[in-house]
């Protein structure tokens, strides 16, 4: 009796992680080929995009675990680190009562994940994992007042052929996405128009003092 | 007892043996081949280099990585050709050559040129041309069943399967020192691959995307090597 109920539970186990997926994505981001502005930039990173990780709720589709925010982290921070002359990751944002923002800090930055998606092969029937992603980026000044506001997206899709699990191949889906989220705020981030606006309208702290030491 | 002495000696000779016509057991593919060239008087000067690119621009496919290098190898043999591998040359252009960022046409290229960066890393690695490679491979038909069973006696499949794979790829050499299309390739191959399976399933593959590889790699070797010696040196 007891090794049928052990028999029983072990089926039960097999079958249930057999159509369940958990992933924690890793891979590596190249440097952008870009000039860099001279401002320097605070990002902010909540816990929710810190440890951003994405549940399938559907019970139609397999049970995907993902596990992405240290591998976003490592985008932004690759990216804005070239695009300004200098990025500081801040602990807090909005600065409470008696906290301070460094003072060569001009700009700050809080980028969010506001939708994920995917789709596998065995729904599409093409041989690709495809990956969309939206981030919502928010920027403000020193003050605290909202400078602007705009949605990134990202795509990425991977051939099921050269990969050798479910896993591995929507890792790569995932990494695609994320450096197609790399071109887009590399070639994108200044043209926001609000954004330019003010980084023309205010010179960064670097600037300045050089300005005074002359 | 002299018989059972000599087929013991010799049957990792034949189990050898038989392995190897398995491996070597291919089915036939046919490759169609077109070319066209907008230049007669393709060089390479010493110290230049050639980068193959694959197209990833399109919603439903993508060109194969591994179809990109085995390309390379092939303008790689006896040192001929210095190929930048594709992975590395994507990764010092970071973003210039992703998919939502990479030019489609060779007048796009002034716009990716007037970043200083860019075109300094070009200067660096002395680029000549910029191939790109797009298509694919895929599966367009197969038909067939085979069954496998297990049990106290044994194990043993019984059957027979079969399938067609189509390969479609166009090759596009830019000049960048022109800013040119200098010309094109397109390879087309088929292929129908086999699998009877009478105890054991026997696999006979018809090397589609292989056979494309090697067309259009030697088609390009050709391009830049008429001589199909060492290349022209300026």
């Amino acid at each position: 009796m007891r090794y049928g109920l052990i028999l029983t539970s072990l089926f039960a186990c097999v079958l249930s992680s057999g159509c369940s997926n958990n992933l924690l994505v890793s891979g590596s981001f190249p440097s952008p080929l870009i000039d860099s502005d001279p401002h320097t930039l605070g990002v902010f990173y909540d816990d929710t995009f810190r440890h951003y990780t994405y549940t399938e709720a559907s019970e139609e589709r397999s049970k995907w675990t993902i596990e992405q925010g240290d591998a976003q982290r490592q985008l932004f921070n690759t990216v804005l680190g070239k695009l300004f002359s200098s990025s500081v990751e801040l602990s807090q944002w909005p600065l409470t009562e008696g906290s301070e923002l460094a003072p060569s800090v001009d700009l700050v930055l809080q980028p969010k994940v506001s939708e994920f998606q995917y789709s596998t092969p065995r729904e599409t029937k093409f041989k690709i994992y495809e990956v969309w992603i939206k981030y919502n980026l928010s920027a403000f000044d020193r003050e605290g007042q909202l400078v602007a506001d705009w949605l990134v997206t990202a795509y990425g899709k991977t051939p099921t052929a050269f990969m050798k699990s479910d896993e591995d191949a929507m890792n790569a889906a995932i990494i695609v996405a994320l450096r197609d989220l790399g071109a887009n705020l590399s070639l994108g981030t200044l043209r926001v128009p609000e954004l330019k606006v003010w980084l023309e309208n205010n010179p960064a702290h670097t600037q300045i003092a050089a300005n005074r030491a002359q | 007892m002299l018989i059972h002495n000599y087929r013991f000696k010799h049957r990792p000779l034949i189990i050898t043996v038989l392995a190897t016509a398995l491996v070597l057991l291919s089915a036939c593919t046919s490759v169609n081949i077109d070319e066209y060239k907008s230049q007669q008087d393709l060089s390479l000067s010493q110290g230049e280099s050639v980068v193959i690119l694959g197209r990833r621009h399109s919603s439903n496919y993508e060109t194969e990585p591994d179809l990109i290098s085995c390309i390379g190898d092939i303008l790689k043999q006896e040192n001929s050709i210095a190929v930048i591998p594709e992975a590395e040359f994507v990764d010092d252009l970071y973003p210039w050559l992703e998919p939502r960022t990479a030019p489609l046409k060779v007048k796009d290229m002034p716009r990716i040129l007037k970043q200083p960066l860019v075109q300094q890393a070009f200067d660096r690695h002395r680029v000549r041309y910029l191939i790109w490679v797009d298509g694919k491979t895929e599966t367009t038909d197969s038909s067939g069943s085979i069954g496998c069973s297990i049990g106290a006696g044994g194990a043993g499949c019984f059957g027979f399967g079969t399938w067609e794979k189509e390969s479609d790829y166009v090759a596009k050499l830019w000049d960048f020192q022109r800013l040119e299309n200098m010309g094109e390739i397109s390879a087309d191959a088929s292929g129908t691959s086999y699998m009877p399976a009478i105890i054991v399933p026997i696999p006979i593959i018809a090397r589609v995307q292989k056979s494309a590889c090697k067309a259009v790699g030697l088609q390009l070797r050709n391009f830049l090597m008429p001589d199909n010696g060492s290349p022209p040196v300026i």
